[in-house]
């Protein structure tokens, strides 16, 4: 209730501002953390915060991550064509000519855009996606509808990827089109919850740094997946422990544009910490459709039969 | 017969296209890839539902018998984007439907394409193909 009122607040505080809105239509270009040619300001909400409200989206056609040939994407990202390809606008036929530029991954440090993940963290994920049929834990969170993660649900999928900003007076929000989820990112300096409490996606605080809203995240549990997209190639469905710290960095450059970049750190799952730089593209006319992902989400229970069926056929195991 | 010769023509075409990069969920888990089928029959019920819509129609076989079949499309937000809404296929609809059989042979099927009666084509999101444009039909743009 306290967040649906917080939410309130922060869509009515959008209305009142009435804040310049561009008309035209976008087409957004990616710009993967480039620096802008002009200086750019950015405008202020009426409580006097960088304005980085309005409708975003960030469909690409830049792989998450550096291909390598020990890969095995057709396991963990289900694109046998192999090095990976982004997401692309794949379901998407409105109104808008997309001109999405192919960078080379969306991972940016460590330099070779390989996310350094630890040996047994990959034994895990290999045996989950593997084992898919066997058991409903195997599933990812975005699977079994929970979440998508932090940050990995801003992480780009071929649908759904839109997401809202909204600010009131010492908040900001974020409003995920997939899958339907919402954030609440408090600014006034408070700490952290305490350290027994463990979330799905953390607990998110938030700063301005100049023009740039920096959110920190802690708290997490050891349930989840930093990312649960198959674009999300190798990193789709590794674990997370309660040492997960995540650092976003939200600085709008351009009217259009907002140069988003996210620090993982998680000493028990990664060898060092790795970066993702990527835009989130201004789209004033795209519409957040709704998702409620649980409302007949029939991929569980048809997944599991799946694998009964290939248990009571074993001369046709394997075709998994 | 004329769906094996179907299968024998395009399976390995579709084997190699297919990219499920944007789906909920994991399609091989859950369909064949190498088993695609043609579905002629006649709209039932749309269930317009997240994650992914369920189309259900009657399929009359060579044999006369009727049966039930329920095939998966894309979430109600990508079709919808995608041309459709929740009344396009109203029931008594005709419609030939072309999708990837699931793996544990009950009557479902995940969705390519369904093609109405005056020729018109409806992308049905299939999370299989990474379509529209997945190669399969040569006549696509890329």
């Amino acid at each position: 209730m306290r967040i649906r009122g917080l939410l309130s607040l922060a869509i009515a505080t959008i209305l009142i501002s009435a804040c310049v809105r561009v008309a035209g239509q976008d087409q957004p270009t990616e710009t993967n953390g480039a620096e802008p040619a002009t200086k750019w300001t950015a405008p202020r909400t009426p409580d006097g915060q960088p304005d980085i409200q309005g409708i975003w989206t960030n469909y690409t056609n830049t792989p998450f991550e550096v291909f390598d040939e020990k890969d095995n994407p057709a396991l963990y990202s289900g694109d046998p064509d192999g090095a990976g390809r982004g997401t692309g606008p794949g379901f998407i036929n409105d109104s808008f000519e997309r001109k999405l530029t192919k960078g080379r991954s969306l991972v940016v440090d460590p330099p070779n855009g390989r996310v350094p993940i630890m040996p047994w963290a990959e034994e895990k994920r290999n045996y989950r996606l593997g084992h898919i049929q066997d058991d409903w834990v195997n599933f990812t969170p975005w699977e079994r509808c929970i979440t998508r993660g932090v940050p990995g649900g801003i992480f780009p999928t071929g649908y759904g990827s839109g997401y809202q900003i909204l600010q009131g007076p010492g908040y900001v929000s974020i409003v995920y089109e997939m899958i339907h989820e919402a954030r609440i990112i408090p600014l006034d300096g408070r700490p952290h919850v305490g350290s027994g409490i463990r979330l799905w996606n953390g607990d998110s605080r938030g700063r301005w740094e100049g023009n740039t809203l920096v959110v920190d995240i802690t708290n997490y549990n050891d349930k989840g997946n930093l990312a649960t997209n198959a674009a999300s190639q190798r990193v789709r469905s590794i674990p997370q422990s309660e040492d997960l710290h995540v650092v976003e960095r939200f600085t709008r450059v351009d009217e259009k544009t907002i140069n988003y970049e996210v620090v993982v750190e998680d000493p028990k799952v990664y060898t060092a910490p790795w970066k993702v730089a990527m835009s989130l593209n201004r789209e004033p006319q795209y519409e957040l459709f709704e998702y409620a992902c649980h409302e007949g989400n029939h991929a569980v229970p048809n997944t599991l039969s799946a694998g009964r069926a290939k248990d009571r056929a074993p001369a046709r195991a394997g075709t998994q | 017969m004329q769906t094996r010769l179907f299968l024998a023509a395009t399976g390995i075409l579709i084997l190699a296209a297919a990219a499920p990069v944007v789906a909920h969920h994991a399609f091989a888990s859950e369909f064949d890839g190498s088993k695609p089928v043609t579905l002629k029959g006649t709209v039932t019920k749309m269930e317009w539902i997240n994650p992914h819509a369920w189309l259900h129609m009657e399929v009359k076989g060579p044999d006369g018998k009727v049966v039930a079949w329920s095939i998966e499309g894309g979430a109600p937000n990508a079709l919808l984007r995608r041309g459709w809404n929740k009344n396009s296929i109203p029931p008594g609809t005709q419609l030939t439907v072309l999708g990837f059989r699931a793996k544990d042979g009950s009557n479902r099927a995940n969705g390519r394409e369904a093609t109405l009666a005056n020729g018109q084509k409806l992308f049905l999101g299939s999370s299989g193909t990474g379509a529209p444009t997945d190669g399969r039909d040569p006549s696509e743009k890329k």
